[in-house]
């Protein structure tokens, strides 16, 4: 726009004005970084235990959900390089931000759930003399019976769906919209399937969810940059 | 009766600003700059016009060493946007448009 204005008519106003709402709308800065991320560390961890339990691997005490905590460290990193390269951010963008903070807290919220709640529930049947047995039917023969939530990896899936239905709803944006709907029809089929096969889901899971909607992303963010400087 | 269109608003790069925050949370100058092709000196003058006016609020810091300024609307920019709106598209509807 020139130094020098000319008066503008109504018209031309509201042409403006059209164009330049269109102009934020268009501006595309998401290149998908944190979905890969977390799409790639879900999908092997899921899988990788999938086969541990399939295949009876010993790992010892490493347990590969560890990467899932490991993987904070870059995640940190991507997120302040993206506050630092954004130069604008929408009342979207800070909804969506605000939905997968919410998220991020309760996946912690739910391990400590899952892993705080049977110890204690086993401390309170201690303390009026009681205790769960598990009995075989066969042998007649009664064992101490470990609390435990049972298909745990189907509570994941819910939490999962929900952030990436939100994005995929919220953008428009198809692929997250199908990896939601993915997820809760792995929610339901895990419901039915035994711990091994949780595990598959729950790596698939993060495969549909946000993996390839990271790629598709990672392609767009591409084009749109080469687009820019062609 | 018409009533006068804003004169804070109804100039073609303020508008063009006002029109990109109303749409956005926040932006930084640079993005302002891009989106409306308009030189830093200009944009500047007429940022602080709108911020003189309390359309805008705009905050100044520091990024990586470099100077920043973001620029956010306020309530009462978007009330004079909405009340601009309202007024030109009744100037359309009119059939001596």
């Amino acid at each position: 726009m020139t130094e020098k204005e000319r008066p503008m008519s109504e018209q031309e106003s509201l042409a403006l004005i059209t164009e330049m709402i269109q102009k934020a709308k268009s501006h595309f800065h998401e290149n998908g970084t944190s979905a890969i991320l977390w799409g790639s560390v879900i999908g092997f961890c899921g899988i990788f235990s999938f086969l541990r339990h399939l295949f009876d691997w010993n790992t010892g005490y490493f347990d590969i959900w560890y990467l899932a905590l490991i993987a904070l460290i870059p995640q940190l990193f991507i997120a302040i390089r993206e506050r630092k390269r954004r130069v604008v951010k929408t009342h979207m963008e800070a909804a969506i931000d605000a939905v997968w903070t919410v998220y991020g807290i309760s996946i912690f919220a739910l391990m400590f759930y899952l892993n705080v709640v049977p110890s204690i529930s086993e401390g309170f049947f201690a303390a009026d003399n009681t205790e769960l047995l598990i009995k075989n039917l066969a042998t007649g023969e009664a064992r101490h019976w470990k609390a435990i939530t049972f298909s745990q990896s189907s509570l994941l899936l819910i939490l999962y769906a929900i952030p990436t239905m939100v994005t995929g709803i919220a953008k428009k944006f198809k692929p997250m919209i199908i990896g939601g709907i993915i997820c809760y029809v792995f929610f339901i089929a895990s419901c039915f399937t035994t711990v091994t096969y949780d595990w598959l889901l729950n790596g698939l899971a993060g495969i549909f969810n946000w993996l390839i909607p990271g790629l598709i992303l990672r392609n767009k963010y591409n084009k749109a940059k080469l687009a820019q400087h062609v | 009766m018409f009533k006068d269109l804003d004169p804070i608003l109804h100039s073609q790069l303020r508008l063009a600003v006002i029109s990109l925050l109303i749409s956005v949370k926040e932006a930084e100058f640079t993005f302002l700059k891009e989106k409306t092709n308009s030189t830093a000196g200009n944009l500047s003058v007429q940022i602080t016009k709108l911020k003189d006016a309390g359309y805008v609020d705009v905050t100044k810091q520091f990024k990586d060493n470099y100077p920043q300024t973001i620029c956010k609307i306020t309530p009462k920019g978007i009330d004079a946007f909405d009340i601009y709106v309202k007024n030109l598209q009744e100037y359309l509807k009119s059939p001596l448009s």
